[in-house]
């Protein structure tokens, strides 16, 4: 179960979203995959994304504003 | 991966203005309160630009910045916050476990508050072009991206009209699909009086969508004359959707009474048909769906979670984990029969004092402390031993003998 961090840090939508559907792709199943975040409106379409495909998505709030969401792939 | 479980008294399952109400009542009575919330916390009020009728904001404020602010607020109190998805919520005697991915959450009691999420059209290719390929239900979200474009929304109610009038200082162009008649519209009038009014909004009467068309993002909304038949291929760079909401609730289908558009029934202390399990906000079966209304709810619901955790601490102490013989004489105050077996029992225990104790169980206002107890009918006495049930009796005709027998064997 490989893990890899993806900094979206300063980027706006839809950008996290594409890149992390872009990483998503190149990995196996069960592999995790962490985007950091500040941009509150990739918290509504990432894990909407993430979940409406199929994988499962829990979030961490890294400081005020900031967020890990955490995606495993699943299929 | 094993699920790890994790005990509170209340958890509030959705983060919108409804369950963070809910989340600051509960955390305030001091309760061990946790608040899951799938993604953002704020819910769908964090999809208006400007609200207007929030009280206590004389001016108008972005939702998301009102959000920030109840946040804050519940937060103060000691709740924790939790950001995953729930998949399914469990129910036994005393306890509701409240599922996700990774941890069983154990709660005495759980408020729902999973809100709304907005309906789709039901047109051809539609699905192709959610996720942000062109079809978006946030203004907020996507309006600096739409600078200087041309884009359409779909809806006439007040998301519709209020959020394409705000959509009108990016765009350069907004087109605006009604099926109602010429000048119809289901919003507010003052929001279809400041969108009639302005130069970049151009209204589509009798119109709804019949297909989403474009190769990876979507470059047109071919719209249907639905008086004439007509097709017309307009050419936009977003399409907003605004015509209207389904309640988030699917998973608790079979668990709680919902109406036949899937809202969950509460009465108007916001429980549900499943005793410790409350629902409040825009999942709810009420009239009016707004930020005001959800925060009453809220309110109602986290005080009586905390009635409700009182109630089963007390059952907890007093009952199950009392030591020796006791008694729990189950009875309806406001009937007169009960009430004479009652005096009859308070004799009878009189005589074995210091041998078996007495519990009172009132259910003219509930059942629910009598039905842990798996009572059938009122007047009724169940003996226990040491927390534990030992026998259920029912025909109270010799109560004064039964009791006797109880002590003898028992005390």
């Amino acid at each position: 179960m490989a893990e890899k961090s993806l900094d979206c840090l300063g980027e706006a939508c839809p950008i996290p979203l594409v890149k992390a559907q872009k990483e998503m792709e190149r990995m196996a199943v069960n592999d995790v995959l962490i985007v950091n975040v500040d941009h509150s409106c990739a918290m509504k379409n990432l894990p909407d994304w993430a979940r409406s495909a199929g994988h499962a998505v829990e979030i961490e709030e890294v400081g005020e504003g900031e967020w890990d969401i955490i995606i495993q792939k699943l299929k | 991966m094993e699920k790890k479980t994790e005990h509170y008294d209340v958890v509030i399952v959705g983060g919108g203005p409804g369950g963070m109400t809910a989340a600051l009542y509960a955390g305030r009575a001091r309760l061990k309160t946790l608040l899951i919330e799938k993604s953002l916390i704020g819910g769908m009020a964090t999809y208006t630009s400007e609200v207007e009728n929030y009280p206590g904001f004389p001016e108008p404020i972005d939702g998301t910045e009102l959000m920030k602010s109840f946040d804050k607020q519940f937060r103060r109190f000691g709740v924790n916050v939790k950001l995953t998805d729930v998949r399914e919520i469990r129910v036994d005697c005393c306890t509701r476990t409240v599922s996700t991915f990774r941890t069983d959450y154990v709660a005495k009691a759980v408020v729902i508050a999973t809100g709304n999420k907005s309906r789709l059209t039901g047109a051809k290719n539609e699905d192709k072009f959610l996720n942000d390929k062109g079809i978006s239900f946030c203004a907020t979200c996507d309006a600096a991206r739409n600078t200087g474009k041309r884009i359409m929304v779909i809806g006439s109610g007040d998301a519709a009209i209020e959020e394409g009038t705000f959509l009108t200082k990016f765009a350069s162009e907004v087109i605006v699909s009604v099926m109602h008649d010429e000048g119809i519209m289901d919003a507010n009038k003052v929001a279809q009086e400041k969108a009639l009014a302005n130069p970049k909004m151009k209204f589509m009467w009798n119109t709804v969508v019949e297909s989403f068309e474009g190769e990876e993002e979507l470059k047109q909304v071919v719209l249907k004359n639905i008086k004439t038949g007509e097709l017309i291929p307009m050419d936009v760079d977003t399409c907003f959707l605004f015509i209207g909401y389904v309640p988030n609730t699917k998973m608790f289908e079979g668990l709680i009474d919902m109406t036949s558009r899937g809202y969950i029934k509460t009465n108007e202390d916001m429980e549900t048909s499943c005793t410790g399990i409350f629902a409040v906000g825009d999942c709810r079966d009420k009239t009016l769906r707004q930020i005001a209304t959800a925060v009453g709810d809220g309110a109602v619901a986290g005080y009586m979670a905390e009635k409700y955790v009182e109630e089963m601490d007390y059952v907890q102490k007093e009952i199950f984990e009392a030591k020796g013989l006791t008694m729990a004489f189950v009875y309806n105050a406001i009937d007169a029969v009960d009430r004479e077996f009652l005096s009859r029992a308070e004799k009878a225990q009189e005589l074995h004092k210091g041998k078996l104790g007495l519990r009172r169980i009132d259910i003219y206002k509930s059942d629910r402390i009598a039905c842990r107890l798996d009572y059938s009918k009122t007047p009724s006495l169940i003996f226990m031993q040491d927390g534990k049930v030992i026998e259920n009796v029912t025909d109270l005709s010799a109560i004064e003998n039964k009791i006797a027998e109880m002590v003898a064997k028992h005390g």
